[in-house]
């Protein structure tokens, strides 16, 4: 125990002392600063060029052969379109082109007739909704004129269009759109930290290996209080830096919290829940750890550093798939599907798959006991494994052991 | 203490690499573990160190197997390399504490043997600063710095200047007047001579020989005269094939028993013009080469 300590001690300051380390967690924090603080800097410069806007505004032409229809559809135009100065165009349909094309006007709507129009705009963005709005606002003109011709005032056949529907949600379960921010953004972030760090942790490995310093520390420490102690520091570290960096962004989202105003999305982050949290906190630390072990065991059998990229692809695969699942799952919206039901109890996906169903859907607590329980098993099980395979594969130098071989040894060991 | 190995087997797949080794080494003596590269030495103190189990055989101290926990071991092994990244002071300390010494005793213990070796002003820097010379000598200090009772040394002279040679030598005596168990492996037989009271040569995985090295010497076999001349020729006709010349120019004659020995002498001392004749005493590495030479 005292060993473990030792060793734990020694690994979390190297990581600590890492220039690259301590580098990347304050760009991260930096980064992290000037994000939140972009409400407050964006507003400052609004507050500036605020009135030299008025003139920016796009100018939409409406046109139309009969001028008492013209005159009918800017008026609706003008309510539809808050963001553009609907004008009335005269003379012909090629000086709209014109217009249009010099830039003078941004689009055109030229009306063929109550029911029928050409848009005219000069690059049509990706996400021009303009021909959308326009065909309700005319379905809705068109109705209107038509009840009048049947006989009713303007005022009942405005009457009638304008009825409202009134509906109310009330969530008994999760609020999926409300939890889908930091469910992605934990699943994010448990994807970065596991694969950056497990290869940190199987390079460490492989460079203790390669610089022999190996055949001290296994004549010295006993294998388990290695590989726990090397995981552990690495998760330790990979906390810190998530504290750091979230933690920060918490603060400075304080500080900046009135610019920010009622943003969804930001807020719903801000306001995880504890209970969630702490699910958090559980499926990513035994997450980290079940995966860094194999990381670890695998550093050990590499017998160069530059194999290790290779060596570790196996593992790398298998989260990557677990990521995807849970990834895709959670675009569809149908988180309770039979892989993704199956992945909460597979440890290899449990801490991905799990958490996405407690955070996005209703999850009984047995369910998430059981997960839990196989998860932590499988942890401790692949850790201690690991431990053996690291005291086999250290000192197996030359060529890079077949796997037949080092389960064989290891079932020995 | 008594530290003893007793038919140790080891096998690589199907490669035997060690075939019942024995030997007993004791406290207060330096042991010489010899035998040329590949013979089986580093697997035997890979075995001794536990870092890899015999298939057959044990390892005991004052007849009981060995408990690791115990006993202290300090280790210097053939494959040098500690972590070239951190500084040394933190990694020797590192190393001792593993070991279970405290950290306050640690550092003292380190520094001690910084200043000892001549290395203090290293304490602060990184490893992959040094030269291979001073690395080794760092290393050293994870083999001594927690005080064990059993120092291992494999091949601790090789890379060392004559100067940093002369300071091991030092350390090691000091070692063995402590009364520590001090086994050395090398192939450089003038250091095994000089400090060794027993050794063992390893030969294909197999003791050929072991012993008291006094003993040992004294017990070779006394039929060969050392004969220093100036007019080395006529005896040369005289002798045939029984005589050869050795690199340093003397004449070493065989006889065809040790009993011939003073008779032999009389004759070469009546006959010849003689500067010098002496019974030819084999150092060390003429029993290496001839224990160890012979291909199994």
């Amino acid at each position: 125990m005292k060993q473990f300590g030792t060793i734990l001690k020694f690994e979390l300051k190297g990581y600590l002392k890492n220039k690259v380390f301590v580098g990347i967690t304050l760009f991260l924090v930096i980064a992290i600063a000037v994000a939140m603080f972009i409400p407050n800097i964006a507003s400052l410069f609004k507050s500036e060029d605020g009135e030299a806007d008025a003139a920016d505004i796009p100018v939409m032409l409406v046109y139309a052969e009969d001028s008492e229809l013209s005159a009918l559809v800017k008026q609706y135009f003008d309510e539809a379109f808050s963001e553009y100065k609907v004008k009335v165009a005269d003379g012909t349909v090629e000086e709209v082109k014109k217009q249009i094309t010099s830039g003078s006007a941004e689009c055109a709507f030229v009306m063929d007739g109550a029911d029928s129009y050409t848009y005219y705009v000069n690059n049509l963005s990706m996400y021009d909704s303009n021909t959308e709005i326009a065909n309700t606002v005319l379905q809705e003109v068109y109705r209107v004129t038509a009840m009048v011709q049947y006989g009713m005032t303007p005022e009942q056949a405005d009457n009638i269009m304008s009825a409202q529907i009134e509906s109310y949600t009330t969530t008994l379960g999760k609020d999926q759109m409300q939890n889908f921010f930091y469910t992605y953004i934990m699943i994010f972030a448990l994807y970065m930290v596991i694969l950056l760090y497990g290869q940190m942790v199987a390079t460490n490995v492989a460079t203790e290996k390669s610089s022999r310093a190996m055949e001290v520390l296994v004549t010295s420490a006993k294998p388990t209080s290695m590989m726990f102690g090397k995981v552990l520091a690495s998760c330790l570290a990979g906390l810190i830096q998530l504290v750091a960096v979230f933690g920060s962004a918490l603060v400075f989202y304080n500080i900046n919290k009135s610019a920010w105003g009622d943003n969804m999305i930001i807020e719903s982050i801000f306001n995880i829940p504890v209970t969630l949290f702490v699910y958090m906190l559980v499926f990513f630390i035994l997450g980290f750890l079940m995966y860094a072990f194999m990381f670890g065991a695998i550093g050990s059998t590499a017998s160069k550093l530059e194999d290790i990229n290779t060596s570790v692809m196996p593992v790398t695969f298998l989260f990557i798939i677990a990521f995807i699942v849970v990834m895709a799952s959670m675009a569809s919206g149908n988180i309770d599907n039979t892989v993704m039901k199956v992945c909460s109890y597979v440890p290899f996906t449990s801490p991905m798959a799990m958490f996405t169903r407690i955070c996005m859907s209703t999850v009984a607590p047995y369910e998430i006991a059981a997960s839990i329980a196989i998860l932590v098993g499988t942890t401790v099980g692949v850790g201690l494994i690991a431990a053996k395979i690291y005291r086999v594969g250290v000192l197996l130098y030359g060529t890079t052991p077949k796997i037949g071989s080092i389960i064989k040894t290891v079932w020995k060991a | 203490m008594i530290l003893e190995l007793k038919n140790i087997d080891k096998s690589f797949g199907e490669k035997q690499v060690l075939k019942g080794v024995s030997f007993t080494a004791e406290s207060g003596k330096a042991f010489g573990l010899l035998g040329r590269n590949g013979a089986g030495k580093t697997t035997t103190i890979r075995i001794l160190m536990n870092v890899f189990p015999a298939n057959g055989g044990e390892v005991l101290v004052d007849g009981k197997p060995i408990d690791y926990n115990k006993i202290g071991f300090g280790y210097l092994p053939e494959e040098r390399g500690l972590y070239p990244k951190k500084l040394i002071i933190d990694q020797l300390v590192y190393f001792a504490e593993l070991k279970g010494v405290a950290h306050r005793d640690a550092v003292k213990a380190v520094d001690y043997w910084l200043e000892r070796l001549g290395m203090s002003e290293y304490r602060n820097k990184r490893l992959d600063t040094l030269s291979k010379g001073n690395q080794q000598k760092i290393q050293l200090i994870t083999a001594l710095a927690h005080d064990p009772q059993i120092v291992i040394l494999d091949e601790p002279f090789s890379g060392l200047d004559p100067v940093n040679a002369m300071l091991l030598k030092d350390v090691v005596k000091e070692q063995i007047a402590k009364g520590k168990i001090v086994l050395f492996s090398s192939h450089q037989m003038s250091y095994i001579e000089e400090f060794c009271d027993s050794i063992a040569i390893i030969n294909a995985g197999k003791v050929v020989l072991h012993g008291d090295l006094h003993d040992i010497k004294r017990n070779y076999v006394r039929d060969r005269l050392v004969v220093n001349t100036t007019k080395p020729e006529q005896i040369q006709t005289d002798f045939g094939s029984a005589c050869t010349v050795t690199d340093n120019g003397s004449l070493l004659i065989q006889l065809a028993s040790p009993d011939y020995k003073k008779t032999a002498m009389k004759r070469l001392v009546e006959n010849y013009d003689i500067d010098e004749v002496k019974v030819f005493e084999p150092s060390l590495n003429d029993i290496f080469v001839e224990y160890a030479g012979e291909q199994v």
